[in-house]
């Protein structure tokens, strides 16, 4: 059994490479990929070499900054980059589209800004080729071409009837042209991943972590399961269509229909269905919550009047002035931590809407293995929403610690005492600056990425398993003439 | 004369008679429904928000003088003035760019680099996977169902037998051909424009020139797909190759090629200078906090003479003269790397606009941004406009601030959100005349090709 598979797989092979038209696309596609992967690299590289440049410059210029106030220093803040994750070369995902570096300062919680989709012109919409651009969108269309007319065609000339005549099943018939189609599609995919491997090892100076091998390994797997998925698909539509012509316009259709027009149309249903805050609503509902929780600018307002008394009344003096610390510090301290509280719950609220909005496009993955494939593979490389959503919450967390780090120097080491309207201000060492550590990004462990990739998981799998059972037992629904 | 209507006649009955014809129809007429839709609540949210960004200016300006209002220097430091980029008509038909760039600029006077790149709150995900508005379904839909209209238009005919039968009976087979092809232009014709005079009421398009132009710009892109679908069938292939060449011509017109051209630009024109000026902007004015003050006064006055009659309060470790004076060294300071930005984005745009003379699918895209005032040129131009706004607010309020005059002495209270909105609707002359000089080129190669083999 398994050897008549083998034989119609290699057929196939074949006799795909007997045509000449064949032999050009696939060519065709191999040279794309290659482009794809060499200036994907490139861009990689100038990008986050840019990033690191500026990364280096911005932590040395903090550690360079004078005997000074600490809140000086707290308003000086630092600059974060988001650099990119080693295989981000692989699959653009959002990249383009998420800012890159983000102003982190006292009081204040900034935008991440420069995104690269600012400094285009409209033609980011026609979207960025990359190697998974290529593997998620013309693969499957050189699949197609390839097997339109794999089961069709030999109806069409009769031969058909003469193969199954000789004891070949149809369950043999289509699992050896699938198995026959993907072999082809390997053929310039393993190549590619060969590729792909040797510049991700160069790229990481030949050290490799286990984490990306394993997400490597992962997306490797994925993308082969996707071109089963497609090429199972496309024999059983060759094997179900009256004509070889009608295979082919079902299937460019269907690619059309899925790969253009529905991502589309499900985030914008997204969107539609959980309207997210514009900017000055969001900045508004968090400006009403701080108020209302107690203003630190207002000395009459009843929160901070009670610590005042409070701390009054703990170091019994008559007057903040005569506190063991610097007062105005301790006072700022508990508003970046009452303002830093309700930033984040809004920010979370507002990330849990996007959340949402990408949920009916992730759910669609049932519908469409393209953008079940199109998740994973985003999350594999660390091009996705979550990373970026990761990226904006451990700069926060530094933002954080930054400011109260200020503060509490200022509590510790600044006098209680303001000088006068004409002295010299007061100021601490600047060998005070190095105890707050670089701001460096670290990625999620891939267990963490699986399990938020779930759904899209369980979508891709779904696929596997109903192209699968189709290919065994669709087969007595299926005309021989 | 007579016969030939009649022919017509029939041909137009063929048509619609097969059902293929209708579903193609109707797909367009659904996603152009749909592109209408989701265009229209896209601006008319933005327009929402523009309206609620008025009410909030005025609320937080009264809030900030009730809080800051005893010292003018903090309630400078606090309120926000806010320019809108009020959209066009038009931006419902093409959302272009309104998804990235903000169209609402909120700024204090305190150093303006720092605060103009500050970007909307978006999902990054709707932004990859695009917007769906009525130029999608022009510029990536059209064409396709003109080819499934068409590809076989006469390789049907030849493996159907017809076509021989057809040669021998009469010498105008060919007419036959051309005839079911304007059949095909005049539905698909119609439809645009269909979809256009619907789009007119329902996105409320003033019948102008305008309109007339995208009208001319749409119609001219979607001849150049019918020339270049008579091209391919005028090879005399099979139905088969035909299909899978004009899909292959699409993908590489829609897709590859512009998505190529994407990472090509990035590479060769990336923009570090952004990031520089980030950096130039903070230094230019935090070092100056521990520099004699002389090194921001001079600078400034140099800059701004007329302001050197308010006395400077030179032996006040803090005065907010002083402070206002280091906030714009920032911006001074960042002048050089904010230029050089501008002179890279001018550089990335003159690559483009040559690059898209030869793809009239980037050509119509573009075309029809420039014209929706969604495209880079325009959120330039807002930008420039917020640049302008922020130095007017900055010398009227200078002297109040300097001076440390009561804040109810100034006009504060009468700064509205202002409107930015264009001063001219640009034209695409240059887009229609590429179009057409490529649609000639298609029609010229397939008219060589059908006296070479007369079929």
């Amino acid at each position: 059994m398994s050897g008549r598979i083998s034989t119609i797989a290699k057929q196939t092979f074949k006799a795909a490479f007997n045509n000449g038209a064949t032999i050009a696309l696939t060519l065709l596609l191999g040279l794309s990929l290659c482009l794809a992967t060499y200036i994907g690299w490139q861009n990689f590289k100038m990008q986050n070499n840019q990033r690191l440049h500026y990364k280096a410059l911005v932590r040395a210029q903090w550690l360079a900054k004078p005997d000074k106030h600490p809140h000086r220093m707290a308003h000086y803040g630092y600059l974060a980059f988001r650099e990119k994750h080693e295989l981000s070369f692989f699959d653009f995902g959002i990249e383009s589209f998420a800012g890159v570096s983000i102003f982190l300062e006292a009081h204040k919680q900034n935008t991440v800004n420069f995104s690269e989709a600012g400094f285009t012109n409209g033609m980011l919409s026609f979207g960025e080729i990359s190697v998974a651009m290529v593997l998620q969108l013309l693969v499957p269309l050189l699949i197609i071409f390839l097997g339109y007319n794999s089961i069709s065609a030999e109806r069409e000339s009769g031969t058909l009837k003469i193969l199954l005549c000789q004891d070949v099943s149809w369950k043999q018939l289509l699992w050896g042209k699938t198995i026959g189609i993907i072999g082809i599609c390997l053929s310039i995919f393993i190549p590619l991943i060969l590729l792909t491997i040797l510049l991700w090892a160069s790229l990481s100076n030949w050290q490799i972590s286990m984490d990306s091998a394993l997400r490597l390994l992962l997306l490797v797997l994925s993308y082969a399961i996707y071109f089963f998925v497609i090429s199972a698909i496309t024999v059983l539509v060759s094997a179900f269509a009256r004509s070889s012509k009608s295979a082919l316009i079902t299937l460019l259709a269907c690619w059309i229909f899925f790969m253009v027009i529905m991502p589309r149309i499900t985030q914008a249903v997204g969107v539609k269905i959980y309207p997210a805050p514009s900017k000055i609503e969001f900045a508004d509902a968090i400006a009403a919550d701080v108020h209302q929780q107690g203003d630190s600018h207002d000395p009459n307002d009843p929160h901070y009047a009670a610590i005042k008394d409070s701390l009054l009344k703990v170091y019994a003096v008559d007057d903040v002035k005569k506190l063991p610390f610097n007062y105005g510090g301790y006072i700022m301290a508990e508003g970046e931590k009452i303002t830093s509280k309700i930033y984040t719950k809004h920010q979370d609220k507002l990330n849990n809407i996007f959340e949402k909005q990408n949920s009916i496009t992730t759910i669609t993955g049932f519908l469409n293995p393209y953008l079940s494939l199109k998740n994973i593979s985003m999350a594999l490389t660390s091009s996705d929403f979550n990373t970026y959503v990761d990226f904006q919450q451990q700069a926060e967390n530094y933002r954080y610690q930054l400011a109260q780090k200020m503060n509490k120097l200022q509590i510790e080491k600044i006098s209680n005492i303001k000088p006068g309207d004409e002295d010299k201000p007061l100021a601490i060492s600047k060998s005070n600056w190095a105890e707050q550590p670089d701001f460096n990004y670290h990625f999620k462990k891939l267990d963490t990425v699986l399990s938020n990739e779930l759904l899209a998981l369980s979508a891709l799998t779904f696929w596997l398993l109903v192209t699968v059972i189709s290919l065994h037992y669709s087969t007595k629904r299926i005309k021989t003439i | 004369m007579h016969m030939k209507k009649n022919r017509y006649h029939l041909e137009f009955k063929l048509f619609f008679r097969n059902s293929s014809s209708w579903i193609g129809i109707f797909i367009l007429l659904i996603t152009g429904f749909a592109g209408q839709y989701f265009g229209k609540t896209f601006i008319a949210r933005q327009q929402a928000v523009i309206e609620k960004a008025a009410t909030l200016q005025k609320k937080n300006t009264l809030n900030n003088i009730d809080h800051f209002g005893n010292d003018i220097g903090l309630l400078f430091f606090h309120n926000k003035f806010t320019l809108a980029n009020v959209p066009d008509h038009w931006a419902a038909f093409a959302n272009g760019q309104r998804d990235i760039n903000p169209y609402l600029i909120s700024v204090t006077m305190l150093a303006l680099e720092g605060q103009l790149y500050d970007t909307d709150i978006n999902n990054p995900v709707s932004l990859l996977l695009g917007n769906m508005d009525l130029s999608f379904v022009f510029i990536f839909l059209f064409p396709l169902v003109i080819i499934a209209f068409t590809y076989n238009l006469l390789s049907e005919q030849k493996e159907s037998g017809i076509w021989s039968l057809l040669k021998a009976q009469t010498n105008q087979s060919f007419q036959i051909i051309w005839q079911k092809f304007l059949v095909r232009v005049v539905v698909i014709f119609s439809v645009a424009l269909l979809l256009l005079v619907i789009a007119m009421l329902y996105l409320a398009l003033p019948p102008d020139l305008t309109f007339l132009s995208v009208t001319v710009l749409v119609l001219l892109y979607l001849t150049f797909w019918f020339a270049v679908s008579f091209f391919i069938i005028s090879l005399g292939k099979s139905s088969n190759f035909n299909a899978s060449a004009l899909i292959a011509v699409w993908v590489l017109l829609c897709i590859v090629i512009p998505a190529s051209f994407n990472l090509f630009l990035t590479r060769k024109y990336p923009v570090p200078e952004a990031l520089q000026n980030v950096i130039n902007q903070r230094e230019g004015y935090h070092e100056k906090w521990d520099m004699a003050k002389d090194v921001t006064m001079k600078p400034f006055f140099k800059h701004y003479p007329q302001l050197k009659k308010y006395p400077f309060p030179e032996k006040k470790t803090f005065s907010w003269y002083w402070y206002y004076a280091m906030q714009q060294m920032g911006d001074d300071q960042a002048m050089a790397s904010r230029l050089a930005i501008d002179k890279k984005l001018a550089r990335r745009q003159h690559f483009t606009s040559i690059f898209a003379l030869f793809f009239p699918t980037i050509q119509t895209q573009l075309g029809v941004n420039k014209i929706a005032g969604s495209d880079l040129d325009t959120h330039l131009e807002f930008q420039q406009a917020v640049r302008k706004y922020h130095e007017q607010i900055r010398l009227h309020f200078y002297p109040a601030i300097f001076l440390n005059q009561s804040v109810n002495d100034t006009d504060i209270k009468d700064y509205k959100m202002e409107k930015y909105t264009r001063q001219q609707i640009p034209n695409v002359w240059t887009n229609m005349l590429s179009i057409s000089l490529l649609t000639m080129v298609m029609i010229g190669a397939t008219v060589f090709n059908l006296k070479k083999d007369s079929i």
